[in-house]
């Protein structure tokens, strides 16, 4: 049934991401020696638009009816590869990538060895190019429904914005009320308005609008299905609630600082954390700084430790928190005004003020007379009604052992403790910080392995309330792509059987999770729904009778892949 | 001496001058050391001149730098390095010099003669370890010659046969664990003892080795890879005892009591609990707790050589310090796990005219009242 | 035995995690030697015992099977069918005669870039110790 392979290899410079490191003209010599090969060339990206033109121009010129590129991942740029084929009339399965960026390039440095190694990884895809077989792009139709997990401000942002788009959301959140962890603030920087005056405004909007679902004290407790069609089992509702998108916003827990014990929280009444503050500076508002002493009397000195929990290794937490240089400048300044003649002292290894507004606001903090030291703060101890902050200014290079009343320890952001639950009823990843992952951290920060799952605010990492909000309305926008489109793409690569070698055993049906593979009543032979499977091979490797072949992964291709490695 | 090398070896680059280091260092505040300083020196500056260091012979290794450091620098790992240098290029305090002999020649770093190692067991039946035994006791150097420490280790060896626990020691081919010895810089001499000990304690078959300082502890349990003996301090195994019931107290001792942590027991090794467990089942103790305890624990200055080293401040010490914390918590006695921490201590319980109020005892040696 | 050994392994990767892993290993510029080369499958579950056997007798000196962590398989159950087929394909293996030790499976997620380039050096320098797979030298007679 195949013609002969008329084979295209294109190796990528990627700039000079695999070029410094990988001899690519060697490799595509190389590759032009190849059977079934008959061009083989290197560009310096293959990925850009004169890249793609090239492989267009050579399908036509060359009649090539077998495409190999040699670059990155296939998880970043196979749907750009196929793309083009398809566009220059090569089915888009005909199309096949070698991975010799990520696995070659960026993980080796001698460069002999690497581009051996790239050589042997171009043959392999060359020897399954040659046995592709073209299959069919198939699309299903998508549940116009959408469900977000968390009701904080990133959840009900993205709720809100899928709802106004037309589709109905179900808002999934854990305890009785909306809020989330932002209705614990009492005031934001940088413009110091009440938390309560915009937090109230958005939740009312969420709460009375017609396509919102708010369901509240529930828990998701398992996901099935795929982008387009998943069946989502909520605890507390009866039937599962099939939606085509999902939202993750499940937010961060407070890291707690008695995990450093050195620093005396829980300990002595003055050491508090900038939440406690929080609420303690909310309460000051209403009836008087009174609420701020201490021991009975209103502190005299109060000191705001930075970075307790983040930026350190040792705790797992090698991240920057990214909210706590601020609200410290913020809560700081309120201490300032609440108590004009207390001393007000913040311990930091550097400021960081990133988001709009907040250096001018951490340059005010300053001049109404908050102290910044540089040093951290190494461990506290008690000195009668008082504590000692044992530490060294670093830009005097001494130590210091500092009295003060009152202690606010700046906490961070930590991953949620069921963090884990949710990643494995998802199987959606973390990455080593534990937060749930993004598919890559600069160009798809919203996106996740998970086709139709889509990430919003602290559940992906630390950030401030506008980040949060512009993630949620990003991830929003991403999960109506497939809603408003109708159809998602459905596998094309799934199993098929050879039903005269099927002797009817039925391994496939017990093995086949997704309950696509059945025995034929009459004949005894077993049939697979390509509108079920999921194409992940777990019949084809059962199979005693090797009737079942994976589409894409056949036996056939797979091995040619290993004997070409072999060289 | 060129910079570079060093730094490279200990990472140094990671470190981002927070400044937790110096900050918890209780040596820099008595004296000129400052380890955030110093690493910032060896970064930026090609050369560092180690003899115009004398402030390095203060430190007592008490790592409360490395277990502060957010960003894992482990920043007393530059001093010992630094003293490296120096004992690499001879010019080291001559008392440092004798320890080092001493340890080479005799085993010990007081140059104790080899055969007056089991003196301490005096009268007392103690089989060799190689005849086999489940545990095998490191006695260590300061509990098997100096006669404040000696009784230490008579309590533990008779706790231990009452019990009914197999154990048996080395006797007089006992070595020096090498703790300080790495601390003070000489890595030579304590790969040398690694490899002799490391021999000799594998050889009697043991499963598990128990020491009486927090010191021996530490290095066995750390950096003689001995993957198939667990190395317990004797807290553990005491603790393991009475909570198994096989030790049973028939005496009632009737005392406040504090506990001083001893860094390498504490701060370095994490074991804060079994300790103040035997304490508390001593019938007729009552446990009080120091302000500064556990991971703050204010560390005594016998650790990392300052044993035999004075340091460049020898007005302010921090022993002094701690035995008046100890007292104002209402103590009689001031409990202590380690044989270091017991004299320096005790030293400075007289010099501060404390005896009337306090008076310094090995856990052990409480035990040993109430069995 | 004028040249040093260097041993070849096959290393099957399952889509979704061990291969994403080795991506991640690349992104964070993770170095380990060289003598791993990857096939990316689906799924471990997809693994068939020819995929295994016919490196083993072609003189493949090792072969690495990387899949999700137990519960983490993106097709629900891939990677316990791939445990079982193993321990399987092992005892096979080695009541033929050949070196089962040559094969391991390994759960690595998506998130362990790491834990990838740390497999792939150990088992390298685990294969440099125990020599090539005799299957060479067979065909070299």
């Amino acid at each position: 049934m195949d013609p002969q392979p008329r084979i295209g290899v294109y190796i990528c410079h990627c700039g000079v991401n695999i070029a410094a490191t990988v001899d690519v003209k060697a490799v595509a010599e190389f590759a032009a020696t190849l059977p079934g090969v008959t061009v083989a060339r290197d560009y310096l990206y293959m990925c850009s638009d004169p890249g793609q033109r090239l492989i267009q121009e050579d399908i036509k010129a060359h009649n090539l009816n077998r495409v190999v590129v040699a670059s990155c991942s296939p998880r970043m740029h196979e749907p750009t590869f196929r793309g083009a084929g398809e566009q220059a009339g090569l089915n888009p399965y005909l199309v096949e990538m070698a991975n010799i960026r990520e696995q070659c390039a960026w993980v080796h440095s001698d460069r002999g060895l690497a581009t051996d190694k790239a050589k042997w990884l171009v043959a392999s895809v060359v020897a399954k190019a040659a046995r592709l077989e073209p299959l069919e792009a198939r699309e299903v139709g998508v549940t116009p429904e959408a469900l977000v997990i968390g009701g904080g401000v990133a959840g009900m942002t993205a709720a809100l914005d899928i709802a106004e788009a037309g589709f109905p959301v179900y808002l999934v959140e854990r305890s009785d009320h909306l809020g989330g962890r932002v209705a614990d603030l009492n005031r934001i920087f940088p413009t110091l308005e009440r938390v309560a005056d915009l937090l109230g405004p958005l939740t009312e909007r969420v709460q009375s609008h017609p396509n919102i679902t708010v369901l509240l004290n529930t828990e998701v407790t398992q996901v099935e299905g795929y982008v387009g069609n998943f069946e989502v089992t909520v605890r507390g509702v009866e039937e599962p609630l099939g939606v085509g998108a999902l939202v993750i916003a499940t937010g961060y827990d407070v890291f707690n600082p008695r995990r450093k014990p050195e620093l005396g929280y829980g300990q002595y009444p003055n050491v508090i954390t900038s939440l406690e503050m929080e609420h303690r500076l909310a309460a000051a508002e209403e009836s008087g700084p009174e609420v701020l002493a201490v021991n009975g009397r209103l502190p005299k000195k109060v000191a705001f430790i930075q970075c307790v929990g983040s930026r350190d290794v040792q705790l797992g937490h090698p991240y920057c928190s990214r909210v706590c240089c601020m609200y410290t400048a913020k809560q700081s300044r309120l201490v300032r005004e609440l108590l004009p003649e207390a001393e007000v002292t913040v311990f930091y290894m550097d400021v960081r003020t990133f988001a709009k507004g907040a250096e001018e606001f951490y340059d005010e903090a300053r001049k109404k007379r908050v102290l910044y030291r540089r040093g951290m703060v190494s461990e506290i101890y008690r000195r009668g009604e008082r504590v000692i902050l044992a530490g060294e200014d670093t830009l005097l290079g001494r130590p210091f052992d500092f009295e003060a009343d009152l202690v606010v320890l700046a906490v961070g952001m930590e991953p949620r403790a069921d963090a884990a639950e949710l990643s494995s009823l998802l199987k959606l990843p973390r990455s080593s910080d534990g937060f749930f992952l993004e598919i890559h951290p600069k160009m798809r920060p919203v996106d996740t392995a998970v086709d139709g799952v889509f990430l919003a605010g602290c559940c992906q990492g630390p950030k401030d309330i506008p980040d949060t909000i512009a993630q949620a309305k990003a991830a929003a926008s991403s999960a109506l792509i497939p809603l408003l489109r109708g159809t998602v793409p459905a596998e094309s690569a799934t199993a098929v059987v050879d039903v005269e070698m099927c002797a009817g055993c039925g391994m496939c049906v017990e093995v086949c999770p997704y309950g696509a593979a059945d025995l034929d009543a009459l004949w005894n032979v077993s049939r697979i729904n390509p509108v079920l499977c999921k194409g992940c091979g777990a019949c084809a490797a059962t199979c005693p009778s090797k009737a079942i072949r994976l589409q894409h992964f056949t036996p056939d291709q797979v091995l040619a892949q290993v004997d070409a490695l072999l060289g | 001496m060129k910079t570079e090398p060093i730094t490279e070896q200990l990472e140094l680059f990671g470190c981002i001058q927070c400044g937790k280091c110096t900050g918890g260092c209780p040596l820099a505040r008595k004296t000129e050391l400052n380890i955030r300083s110093m690493i910032y020196n060896m970064l930026v500056e090609p050369e560092l001149d180690v003899h115009a260091h004398p402030e390095l012979w203060d430190c007592t290794t008490c790592f409360t730098c490395v277990v502060r450091c957010p960003k894992d620098v482990r920043p007393a790992e530059l001093i010992i390095s630094l003293r490296g240098q120096l004992v690499e290029s001879g010019r080291i305090p001559e008392t440092i010099g004798t320890a080092l002999m001493g340890i080479f020649r005799q085993g010990n770093p007081n140059g104790m003669a080899r055969e007056d190692r089991s003196a301490w067991a005096q009268g007392m039946e103690i089989k060799d370890a190689r005849q086999g035994c489940s545990v095998l006791y490191h006695v260590g150097c300061i509990p098997s010659y100096d006669l404040r420490v000696q009784p230490v280790a008579r309590a533990l060896a008779r706790a231990l046969t009452e019990a009914g626990v197999d154990f048996g020691t080395l006797g007089t081919d006992e070595n020096c664990c090498g703790n300080e010895v790495r601390r003070m810089g000489e890595e030579g001499l304590f790969e040398m003892l690694v490899e002799e000990n490391g021999e000799l304690i594998r050889s009697v078959g043991a499963d598990r080795l128990v020491t009486t300082s927090p010191h021996c502890f530490n290095t066995f349990k750390n950096e003689y890879g001995f993957d198939d003996i667990e190395v317990l301090h004797y807290t553990q195994l005491v603790a393991e005892l009475i909570e198994q019931g096989r030790l049973k107290f028939t005496k009632e001792v009737k005392a406040k009591v504090t506990y001083h942590d001893p860094c390498f027991l504490g701060k370095q090794n994490g074991v804060f609990e079994e300790p103040r467990a035997i304490i508390k089942a001593i019938p007729g103790v009552e446990l009080v707790e120091m302000d500064r305890n556990r991971e703050r624990s204010l560390c005594c200055e016998g650790g990392g050589g300052r044993m035999w080293v004075e340091g460049t401040n020898k007005e302010e010490r921090l022993a002094f310090q701690r035995v008046h914390e100890a007292a104002d918590t209402g103590a009689e006695i001031l409990a202590v796990a380690c044989p270091f921490c017991l004299l320096t201590l005790v030293d400075a319980v007289k010099v501060q005219g404390l005896e009337e109020r306090l008076k310094v005892m090995d856990i052990m040696e409480i035990v040993n009242l109430a069995l | 035995m004028a040249e040093k050994f260097e041993p070849k392994i096959v290393a099957f990767l399952c889509n979704w995690c061990t291969y994403t892993g080795a991506d991640l290993a690349g992104t964070s510029r993770i170095q380990y030697p060289p003598n791993v080369r990857i096939i990316r499958l689906m799924c471990s579950g997809s693994v068939d015992p020819t995929y295994v056997l016919k490196p083993l007798l072609d003189g493949v000196d090792g072969v690495l099977v990387g899949g999700c962590h137990p519960g983490d398989c993106h097709y629900q159950s891939g990677n316990y069918k791939a445990r079982r087929r193993i321990i399987a394909l092992k005892e096979i293996i080695k009541n033929a005669g050949f070196d089962e030790e040559r094969v391991w499976l390994r759960w690595i997620s998506a998130s362990e870039g790491q834990r990838f380039a740390e497999t792939v050096t150990k088992m390298t320098e685990f294969l440099r110790e125990k020599g090539p797979n005799p299957m060479r030298q067979k065909w070299a007679v």
